[in-house]
């Protein structure tokens, strides 16, 4: 079990061979990677180390607990939720478990244009089995497909549009739709069951409550070295509490691709060039609501396992397109998602258990940044989605619509801010089209990101990426990067499988290396 | 929390909810200024049995939650009477002071909004419900982007609040957590 250093009333000082920052999707697997390869690891998180009988299924106790902000986090204008985790296990213990291969085609534009040859799937083929093998990654069973998604399903087939039941990564799951508030039935193979406990088991050293504001160097020129990792306990209410330090000849920064540039910045890593938190793409998605007349309690069962690929075609065009997404939420995240208050509000909310969400999921190409803002932990999150990819989630509303009615919806909300649109069968869906996602400005219509990524991109070049092709950064020796912020470009698909096996594929190069980086 | 009142600053209502300048000089502005003490004082911790929301700041959370959450069903509670206040209470507490600072300003601006913004001699608390609604509307819809965001943050932790009592589920179709107590051994 891991440490609270909540809980510290003395300065922590320790020694490791390698200090990994972050316990989730990417951190995780390059802890247990390390510790399996004989190496002293320390394991950083800046959230509370919870376990299933932490999780009561009750949104106002999880959101603040699993989620940034209590879910609440925004980029800089408002317009954009973003989801993220702050605990051990991070994202992966409220995610909903779709579980992808990278696109071959993602792959090859990571080659071909971003300098990164190694990155095959044949190449990657290694760490992806032996990540699908930790995490039970399986095909999800059709009597697993619970009514919202076969509602998507029946929409998406009668329209002839291409769509599949995908594979997901639980085991003896008994289809509480408790998901996104964590597992109490340890059914979810999250980091928190899976990778953590393995890396402790092989002897990692994992403190709770340690936010690490900076990565030390000796430097060094031309290429500095790491040489410690520092920060402050996070005490009751984000408020800092002992200092703590670790020295370390490897350190792993896997914060996720928010927080990793933000302490890359703060540790005055990377500013020469400029790449640490730039390239911020989010995947950011829009989502309609359909009303049926019979009970749906579209939030029971395996929440997402239908996924509608039609409208993204990556061998045709790797820089475009988007996917829809069934999408169920307990009252407190479907209340935050539709428009106005009061009566109107409720007009909406009182079919709650006749309501199915279908998001469209943008394989965005515009461009974020994110900054330190005025403490360590209160990121600055900069994202304008550009002309053509507003008017590509507007369409894939329309989409999202268009299945929800062809999957008998009696109508559908589109929930604009501002005369928010109700839509029946036989009305004009250009109307979507023609008010867009963005026309009137930022939060015309709520957008959320569940994906950040590609703010420490991989790459060749280190005037156009932060770190090389197997995660080590290019302006210091001995610091790795291991977690979404190094993709390339957006990934086009949910980010679970790519994290880990790049974590993987980068702890094993570590381990190769290690003499020569403990020198 | 006690003593610590912050206001309305840019920047910590962009740790709120994204914003713009345009609302910044009205947070400055004598009203707030007069409701507020040091912006940049980092709060002690919360001790045991602490209140985020000092009793005045609760009854005017209390008011707009009412209108937020309105659902014009006769059988539907007031806030009061469920844990609504107290569940927004203990969020406020536990989430970084960097985030929550501008609260306590922001609803104190609510509260004297129709005095501000509307011309009428009565604070939110004192109004009926209509025109409590229609001041939040005011809120909703204006066209300084850091109260419309104002309302935002506060739609949310109304709805946090409200959506989480099991006396709220029952008005809408949600059967509750399969849970009644902590997760299996």
């Amino acid at each position: 079990m891991s440490v609270d250093l909540a809980a510290a009333r003395e300065p922590l000082a320790l020694r490791a061979d390698a200090c990994v920052i972050g316990s989730g999707g990417g951190g995780a697997v390059a802890a247990a990677e390390l510790a399996r390869g004989g190496l002293d690891v320390v394991v950083l998180e800046q959230g509370p180390h919870w376990t299933r009988r932490d999780f009561t299924q009750r949104e106002d106790e999880m959101l603040p607990r699993l989620f940034e902000e209590a879910g609440m986090r925004r980029t800089e204008d408002g317009s954009i939720t973003v989801l993220q985790g702050r605990n051990v296990g991070g994202s992966t213990v409220h995610n909903l478990c779709y579980a992808f291969r990278t696109p071959d085609p993602i792959l090859a534009l990571w080659r071909e244009e971003h300098g990164l040859p190694s990155l095959t799937a044949e190449a990657l083929a290694p760490s992806f089995e032996r990540v699908e093998r930790m995490l039970k990654v399986k095909p999800i069973r059709e009597d697993e497909v619970n009514a919202l998604n076969r509602i998507v399903r029946a929409g998406a087939e009668k329209l002839g549009y291409s769509g599949f039941v995908t594979k997901h990564n639980r085991e003896g799951c008994v289809q509480s739709g408790y998901c996104i508030l964590g597992c109490s039935y340890d059914a979810k193979q999250s980091m928190l069951v899976t990778y953590v406990p393995e890396a402790e088991r092989l002897g990692a050293r994992l403190y709770a409550n340690a936010r690490v504001e900076t990565v030390e160097t000796d430097g060094g020129a031309p290429r500095a070295r790491v040489r410690a990792v520092a920060g402050r306990a996070a005490g009751p209410g984000g408020r800092p509490g002992v200092p703590f330090r670790v020295e370390a000849r490897i350190v792993v920064l896997a914060a996720g691709a928010v927080a990793s540039p933000e302490i890359l910045r703060r540790s005055g890593i990377g500013r020469g060039a400029g790449q640490v938190g730039a390239h911020l793409h989010l995947h950011p998605s829009v989502m309609a609501a359909g009303f049926f007349e019979e009970p749906i309690h579209a939030y029971r069962g395996i929440p997402q396992s239908y996924y509608v690929d039609e409208f993204i075609d990556l061998e045709r065009d790797p820089r475009a397109g988007y996917v829809l997404m069934p999408i169920a939420g307990f009252p407190v995240l479907t209340a935050a998602q539709l428009p106005g208050f009061g009566r109107e509000h409720f007009r909406f909310m009182q079919r709650f258990a006749h309501m199915a969400g279908l998001l469209a999921l943008l394989h965005d190409q515009s461009e974020g940044s994110v900054q330190p803002g005025d403490a360590p932990g209160r990121p600055r999150i900069r994202y304008a989605l550009d002309p053509r990819d507003a008017a590509q989630l507007a369409e894939g509303l329309l989409h999202c619509v268009e299945v929800l009615l062809a999957g008998g919806a009696y109508e559908v909300l589109v929930p604009y801010a501002r005369d928010p649109l109700v839509v029946r069968p036989g009305d004009d869906l250009a109307r979507i089209l023609r008010r867009g996602v963005a026309q009137s400005g930022p939060n015309a219509i709520p957008l959320a990101s569940t994906h950040p990524q590609s703010t420490c991109r991989m790459g060749r070049d280190p005037r156009t990426s932060v770190v090389g092709e197997l995660g080590e950064c290019h302006d210091v020796a001995g610091l790795f990067v291991a977690d979404m912020s190094v993709f390339p470009t957006s990934l086009g698909a949910p980010p679970q499988i790519t994290t880990a096996a790049l974590a993987d594929r980068t702890a094993h190069h570590i381990l190769e290396r290690r003499a020569e980086l403990a020198a | 929390m006690r003593g610590t009142r912050a206001p309305l600053t840019r920047r910590s209502f962009l740790a709120l909810a994204g914003g713009s300048a345009a609302l910044a000089a009205l947070a400055r502005s004598a009203p707030l200024a007069a409701l507020a003490c040091d912006p940049d004082a980092e709060p002690p911790p919360a001790p045991p049995g602490a209140r985020f929301f000092a009793p005045d700041e609760a009854d005017v959370l209390a008011a707009v939650v009412d209108r937020i959450a309105e659902t014009g069903r006769a059988d539907a509670p007031r806030a009061r009477e469920t844990g609504a206040i107290e569940a927004i209470d203990r969020l406020c507490l536990a989430l970084d002071p960097g985030l929550t600072r501008p609260l306590p300003a922001l609803l104190r601006l609510v509260d004297w909004g129709p005095w501000l913004f509307d011309g009428a001699f009565a604070r939110f608390r004192e109004l009926p419900p209509e025109a409590q609604d229609a001041s939040l509307r005011g809120w909703m819809e204006s066209r300084f982007a850091l109260r419309r965001q104002g309302f935002e943050a506060l739609k949310g932790l109304a709805f946090y609040g409200w959506y989480a009592q099991p006396a709220s589920w029952r008005l809408v179709g949600y059967a509750g957590p399969l849970l009644r107590a902590p997760g299996p051994p």
